[in-house]
């Protein structure tokens, strides 16, 4: 539990609703404004893209740099981040 | 080459293997060219193109670039290098393209690494034969070279070890003779004697000789406290001393010794032995065997700590008068202090 920080247990808690995209461990303020720039306004819109990468790792991944210039720390907490919501409650 | 529009199956397995690298070396480098013109040496890019112009494959109109492609055919390059793609829409089509041009590069450094190992062990096997057509005779003179070496090293390991071991050798017959010197020197005497005299008899004699001068001491200790006894049997010390003074074995004996030995002969039984040899009769074990159980040994030695305690005892006071005394001056303490 000391490895996930708590905005990641609280995202994977329950289910995300309507949360903003903020939300997302490793999404912050800038990161989040990003990708409200590019479309990306809702946690369920990032789930839709993770979800058609067909939950690859190394994909999500690219993806979060090339859309938002993610480094890879923050690239990393929002695909566990992701990843364990949709083994809760997929 | 006469080779130009073949069927893939007709052709030899080598023939494949080599159309197939240059094929894929020569889309790698069509590939690279777009990018990095001035990496590859001019001497692949020759041998390959000749090849390469003779055949046409399919796998062209994928090439080097993955945006050209559509949809389809991306997905299709993608299954090809082995990697399942999901949906491929607006916002994961750039994600794809550069999947494929990532396998792309693995997959053409990992066919030339296969390419060059494969010509390279085809020569090295034609150079491993010959070096092993000259190696045997190498081998031969490397072998005795070996052997020469090894006999060497063994004969130098042994000559320390044997140099040790003689070190050793010597150390110890010298702590030996210098061991045996001291108490041995009356055992080499009794030796010396034995050849001189040369008969077993001697040899018993001798041993009698130094058992009666260990026995000096204790018969002198006795002789002063046991005077009496001495005394009392002196009929049979005569009797026990005419004997073996008459015997002929009797020649190594010193007149001085002959009182002590007296005293000594006390435990030797009165008969003579047709060898010389005397033994004491041992102390039978009490109780054992139904053997009556002797109490008393009139004749049995005094230890000298028994002596020595008999001695001092005789001049400190008795016990009984000890405590005596202390229970008169206990009463006259006790007398002193009631009156006072």
């Amino acid at each position: 539990m000391s490895s996930t920080s708590q905005k990641h247990r609280d995202f994977v808690a329950e289910p995300m609703g309507e949360k903003t995209v903020m939300a997302l461990a490793g999404i912050g303020e800038v990161l989040g404004k990003r990708l409200e720039e590019k479309g990306f306004d809702k946690a369920y819109v990032v789930l839709g893209q993770f979800l058609v990468l067909k939950k690859d790792e190394e994909l999500f991944r690219d993806w979060l740099k090339d859309s938002c210039m993610a480094n890879s720390k923050q690239q990393k907490d929002c695909f566990c981040c992701l990843k364990e919501w949709c083994d809760a409650f997929l | 080459m006469p080779v130009l529009v073949e069927e893939p199956a007709l052709l030899s397995k080598s023939r494949l293997r080599s159309d197939f690298v240059a094929h894929n070396v020569k889309l790698h480098l069509k590939h690279i060219d777009h990018r990095n013109a001035a990496e590859f040496s001019s001497d692949e890019e020759e041998d390959v193109q000749d090849e390469a112009e003779k055949e046409e494959k399919p796998e062209e109109a994928e090439m080097p670039d993955p945006s050209g492609l559509t949809d389809d055919d991306l997905k299709a390059a993608l299954l090809r290098h082995g990697f399942k793609p999901g949906p491929i829409v607006a916002s994961t089509r750039a994600l794809y393209e550069k999947k494929l041009r990532r396998l792309l590069r693995s997959n053409g450094h990992n066919l030339l690494n296969a390419a060059e190992k494969v010509m390279y062990s085809a020569s090295e096997e034609e150079e491993e034969e010959e070096e092993e057509e000259n190696g045997e005779d190498d081998d031969a003179e490397s072998g005795a070279e070996e052997e020469k070496q090894e006999a060497a090293e063994q004969s130098d390991e042994a000559q320390p070890g044997s140099s040790q071991v003689q070190a050793g050798s010597q150390t110890v017959a010298a702590d030996a003779s210098s061991s045996f010197t001291s108490p041995v020197f009356s055992i080499t005497e009794m030796v010396e004697e034995m050849e001189s005299r040369g008969s077993l008899s001697t040899s018993s004699n001798t041993v009698r000789e130094f058992n009666g001068s260990n026995g000096q001491e204790h018969c002198s200790g006795s002789s002063r406290l046991d005077t009496p006894v001495v005394d009392n049997s002196s009929m049979k010390n005569h009797s026990v001393y005419c004997t073996p003074r008459t015997s002929p074995h009797k020649r190594g004996m010193k007149p001085p010794r002959e009182p002590v030995i007296d005293t000594f002969k006390d435990l030797l039984p009165a008969e003579t032995t047709p060898t010389g040899i005397y033994a004491t009769r041992r102390r039978p074990i009490k109780g054992a065997a139904g053997r009556p159980v002797q109490y008393a040994y009139p004749d049995t030695p005094f230890s000298p700590t028994t002596l020595e305690r008999r001695v001092v005892e005789r001049r400190l006071v008795p016990i009984h008068i000890r405590f005596l005394f202390f229970l008169v001056m206990a009463c006259i303490l006790y007398l002193i202090y009631e009156l006072v």
